[in-house]
């Protein structure tokens, strides 16, 4: 019988001999030589098999979100699998020819193999390279694009609880030119600039900074902050001074209610705004025009 | 679908945000955690203990919560869906500094957008599974599900949720997958996190320490083999230790710190026998806790509770006890169902009664 993603999700029990027996014959077909070695065939079924339950769909019921797997077509979903042994597979056979191996050994790899090795076929897809490939390619993005350096913004703007971690924080962005970034941030804070200081501490202050830093931004509630904050801006463009917005209004395909409600409440934390789980949303003209250059102008 | 996608067309960067890009990088990068958990048997290839375990690739403690984003968000990039980065923005800070998260990424964009590309061939998929799945799968399939249980615990304490039941439904299963293993010594591999997961954070019904002053007695199965039960000092060897279905014992062996006992069964009840009970138990009566009686619903539990099942009787003179554990439709002379009784008693916890 056929399986398809909703039966790994629903039936595991039942699908599983048969995922089983689907991944084992695409190992064997990309594994090469090493196809006769139960061991590698296994460890990549095996391999492909965590995936599926790592990411919630195998075993997951109703428990896990559903995801793309739950709306693919079944031949795309073969095809994913597939994919996922043919890769292993290929992963499999590097590590396998890195390893020092005697002579007899490597004759076996190269011997009988003929133009078939899939080895020659781990070229680059025809789709391209992914994006975000790399950590560096990430954060030039982060760094470059000025509604996920909102998130930054806030993020620093938090540490305000912390003087000496803001300060240790402000030092470095001063060191690397980050000045519009500081200058919202000081706007913002309604500070002025520190002067540079030899704190003793100060790679202690930035250590625990850092750690702050990297909690927050990668927060949900961060993320919905700014989703909100930003989504509050447009509905503010066709209204003048005082405004008034339905939270119903903020609510979109990739904001739900209460996705709204955390962003909301957080801005009203942060002082941004005046919300105590209203229906709607009132911003005086002070507070559009500060929500407006924090997270919009540059 | 497009297969040009909106990041690849992007303006150079300006110095400034090149020398950000490269603080944010120090500021998020997190090193590699050390493997925490479980015996990790692939040091070498050659290994012989590969023949009943594979290796898992990430433990319970990967970061699930933006693991499980991953597919959605390849998907959103693959469609050029417009706000893709900052609606999945904490997904892509965390990326940044999590080596082994980007490194799913990268699996995952590879065959999602091989599976989601328009294909040429069509793929084809007999009907017949062909071979039996080998046990050190169902083993390997056993061990990925307890670890994501564990996951899935460890996640929802870290964010104040309540999330018992996924975590409850993930054990159930790898119980039921663990029945279907018949070699002894795999299948208790496969379940050896099986308690300790069932029992985390479970406050003060976790059972209590190893320790004989405790005066808990903690019994275990012992394995069982073609030639019935061995003794714990018995060499075993995994080939020896398969059932086979015309020889399964109509009882589970017990064994703790010296003292034996079994669980037999008489038409649907569950009887626990002990022998050889300490002088300071005779006469009292006992409580028995089995940690994992609550993922099992076929056994009805005597009084209600799997972690306090008190005994009718007191301890004779003898220092045996027979007493009711509690009723099920299954049977221990069926050898799959003799499995699933035999990794529920994983451990059985017997105490003085208060």
């Amino acid at each position: 019988m056929p399986f398809t993603a909703h039966d790994l999700r629903y039936h595991p029990e039942q699908s599983f001999p048969v995922l089983y027996a689907y991944l084992q014959r695409n190992a064997q077909r990309f594994l090469g030589a090493l196809q006769y070695d139960a061991i590698e065939v296994d460890t990549v079924v095996g391999h492909v098999i965590e995936q599926l339950v790592r990411l919630g769909l195998f075993g997951g019921g109703d428990t896990t979100a559903e995801t793309v797997f739950d709306r693919m077509t079944d031949a795309q979903f073969y095809a994913f699998l597939s994919r996922m042994v043919h890769n292993k597979a290929i992963d499999r056979q590097r590590k396998r020819r890195l390893r020092v191996q005697p002579t007899a050994e490597l004759e076996y790899f190269q011997g009988d193999e003929g133009d078939e090795s899939p080895l020659d076929e781990a070229v680059e897809p025809v789709w391209g390279a992914a994006p975000f490939s790399t950590p560096e390619e990430i954060t030039v993005h982060l760094a470059s694009q000025l509604e996920l350096r909102d998130l930054l913004k806030h993020c620093i703007v938090v540490l305000r609880a912390a003087p000496l971690q803001l300060n240790a924080v402000v030092q470095e962005l001063r060191d690397i030119g980050a000045d519009e970034l500081l200058e919202d941030i000081f706007v913002e804070l309604n500070m002025e600039p520190p002067a540079a200081t030899q704190n003793p501490h100060l790679s202690q202050h930035k250590d625990h900074a850092h750690r702050k830093l990297r909690h927050c931004l990668q927060q949900k509630s961060t993320n919905l902050t700014v989703i909100v904050a930003l989504r509050l801006i447009e509905c503010m463009a066709s209204q003048k001074k005082e405004c008034q917005i339905s939270t119903e209004q903020l609510v979109g395909d990739d904001l739900s209610f209460d996705d709204v409600k955390i962003g909301l409440r957080e801005l009203a934390a942060e002082g941004l705004l005046d919300w105590q789980e209203e229906e709607t949303v009132h911003l005086t003209a002070s507070q559009a025009k500060r929500l407006t250059r924090f997270y919009r102008e540059e | 679908m497009s297969n040009i996608n909106q990041f690849g067309g992007m303006p150079a960067p300006r110095p400034s945000e090149v020398k950000l890009a490269q603080w944010l990088q120090n500021i998020l990068y997190t090193p590699p955690r050390a493997p925490t958990e479980g015996p990790k048997p692939r040091k070498a290839w050659s290994d012989s203990r590969l023949e009943s375990q594979l290796e898992m690739v990430m433990g319970s403690d990967y970061h699930l919560r933006f693991y499980q984003q991953l597919p959605d968000f390849i998907e959103a990039l693959l469609k050029n869906e417009p706000g893709v980065t900052l609606r999945y923005a904490s997904l892509l800070y965390h990326l940044a500094g999590c080596e082994e998260c980007h490194q799913g990424y990268l699996e995952l964009y590879d065959a999602l957008s091989f599976a989601l590309a328009p294909q040429e061939t069509q793929i084809i998929l007999t009907r017949e599974p062909g071979t039996n799945t080998p046990p050190r799968m169902v083993g390997h399939l056993c061990r990925v599900l307890i670890s994501q249980a564990e996951a899935v615990l460890k996640q929802a304490r870290r964010e104040h949720r309540d999330e018992v039941e996924a975590a409850r439904s993930l054990l159930q299963l790898a119980l039921r997958f663990s029945s279907r293993i018949q070699q002894s010594a795999i299948r208790r591999q496969a379940t050896q996190d099986l308690v300790r997961v069932a029992t985390l954070f479970s406050g003060p019904t976790a059972p209590a320490s190893e320790d004989a002053d405790t005066g808990v007695y903690k019994y275990t199965p012992m394995l069982a083999t073609p030639g019935g039960v061995r003794g714990r000092k018995t060499v075993r060897h995994t080939e020896l230790l398969g059932r086979p279905r015309d020889q399964v014992p109509s009882l589970i062996s017990l064994q703790s710190r010296g003292l034996e006992g079994s669980i037999e069964q008489q038409g649907e009840m569950l009887e626990l026998r002990l022998q050889g009970l300490g002088p300071e138990l005779r006469g009292k009566h006992l409580l028995v806790t089995i940690p994992l009686g609550s993922l099992l619903e076929p056994v009805s539990w005597q009084g209600g509770n799997p972690l306090a099942i008190r005994s009718e009787e007191p301890v004779d003179a003898q220092g045996s006890l027979i007493m009711t554990l509690g009723t099920t439709s299954l049977r221990l002379s069926d050898p799959e169902e003799h499995n699933l009784l035999e990794t529920l008693f994983l451990l059985l916890e017997v105490r003085q009664a208060e």
